[in-house]
């Protein structure tokens, strides 16, 4: 990583989970359990967030088979763009641990994280780019208003140059963050490195 | 657990309350990324499987109609009310999740329930360990506790699905290349 970005709370550094209730033990687990672990994440079976949901399997399957095609389908928006939107849905809710994973990601297909210091700033001022700002702001409206989202707020995605494939694809991005801040805000808390020296 | 039943587009949840009838540019859009919209109908199924142990059908259709409400996305709430139509649901309750608040219910488990929708669905970043703990204390085991936590994110995620595609169908004057 380039640089720490420490802001409002949020950070770019790498941060672990504890859940507060019992998760599952391994050596406990079923064999159903076991293979939906496997097909979850390959750290799945040393972290606590996916021993914790694998008390219900079949519904953790069936949120990892949406959550992976929503974020690593080929095509379509371009998956930093993905990540733009769902570090600023994180940061709206207030998702310390799911705003720092995705801005690391972010980082890592964009090379550059200017616009990760932006969000963490302020989500609703955040954007390098027209494209980048409308991104941001309509991930807010999804996020704060679902109620109220007209399309004219999609008029604003296309006129920047969004294809209907590419709002789709912000569309799935928004939502499916809106479920897993949910999961990781509320069932357990982020655990962070020793203190180091912020930039 | 029942194993997965097979995906029926014609059966899809969220093309029907959203109103995407085949054919339509949305429509076709929408199942361009299939393999979205088949986890989503199987999170649906699965949340809503009457087989699912510790929390009860009913408990998780008055979650679902109280979410909605809250959100508020009108077309999901007509869905699940007609969902609930179908049991034989407490009208006490019932008024409670359509119109009033979780402390008027009586039940003790039902009203901790309803109270964690409430907290995730309004103001997710005020549900902490305190907030959680409360399932447990009201009788919710833990895989119960899952369960309803995974429902609710769910409703959170099936809500602005549903609110995005409803606006792009309403956008969409591009069926003329579609």
């Amino acid at each position: 990583m380039s640089d720490i970005i420490r802001s409002h709370g949020f950070t770019n550094e790498s941060l672990d989970w504890e859940a507060w209730l019992d998760v599952v033990e391994l050596d406990k687990a079923t064999p159903e359990q076991v293979a939906v672990l496997e097909e979850s994440h390959p750290k799945a079976k040393t972290s606590d967030y996916y021993l914790f949901l694998v008390h219900q399997p079949e519904i953790l399957r069936q949120r990892s088979a949406a959550f992976n095609a929503i974020m690593y389908a080929p095509g379509g928006m371009p998956r930093a763009e993905r990540e733009l939107s769902t570090t600023v849905v994180s940061r709206i809710n207030g998702c310390v641990y799911c705003a720092s994973v995705h801005a690391q990601r972010f980082e890592q297909l964009a090379k550059r994280n200017d616009v990760i210091r932006e969000v963490f700033d302020d989500p609703r001022t955040a954007g390098t780019t027209d494209r980048e700002k409308a991104i941001s702001q309509f991930s807010i409206a999804l996020t704060e208003k679902p109620g109220d989202v007209r399309p004219e707020q999609l008029q604003a995605l296309r006129d920047v140059g969004l294809t209907d494939a590419e709002i789709l694809d912000l569309i799935h991005s928004i939502a499916i963050f809106a479920w897993a801040n949910r999961l990781m805000l509320n069932l357990g808390e982020p655990v962070f490195p020793e203190a180091a020296p912020a930039v | 657990m029942t194993a997965n039943t097979q995906y029926d587009i014609a059966n899809d949840l969220v093309d029907r309350v959203a109103g995407l009838a085949p054919g339509t540019a949305t429509h076709t859009l929408r199942h361009a990324r299939d393999k979205v919209a088949v986890a989503t109908q199987g999170s649906y199924e699965g949340l809503f499987d009457p087989a699912l142990e510790g929390i009860s059908l009913v408990e998780r259709l008055l979650v679902a109609l109280y979410a909605s409400r809250l959100t508020p996305s009108p077309s999901l709430a007509a869905h699940y009310r007609a969902e609930l139509a179908r049991h034989t649901v407490d009208a006490a309750q019932l008024s409670a999740v359509e119109s009033g608040q979780p402390e008027e219910v009586a039940d003790e488990r039902l009203r901790a329930i309803l109270t964690f929708t409430r907290t995730l669905i309004e103001n997710p970043v005020e549900g902490d360990k305190a907030a959680l703990q409360k399932l447990p204390a009201a009788g919710l085991t833990t895989p119960a506790v899952v369960a309803l936590a995974q429902l609710i994110a769910f409703l959170s995620y099936q809500t602005r699905l549903v609110a995005g595609l409803q606006a792009l169908k309403q956008l969409a004057p591009q069926e003329t290349t579609a």
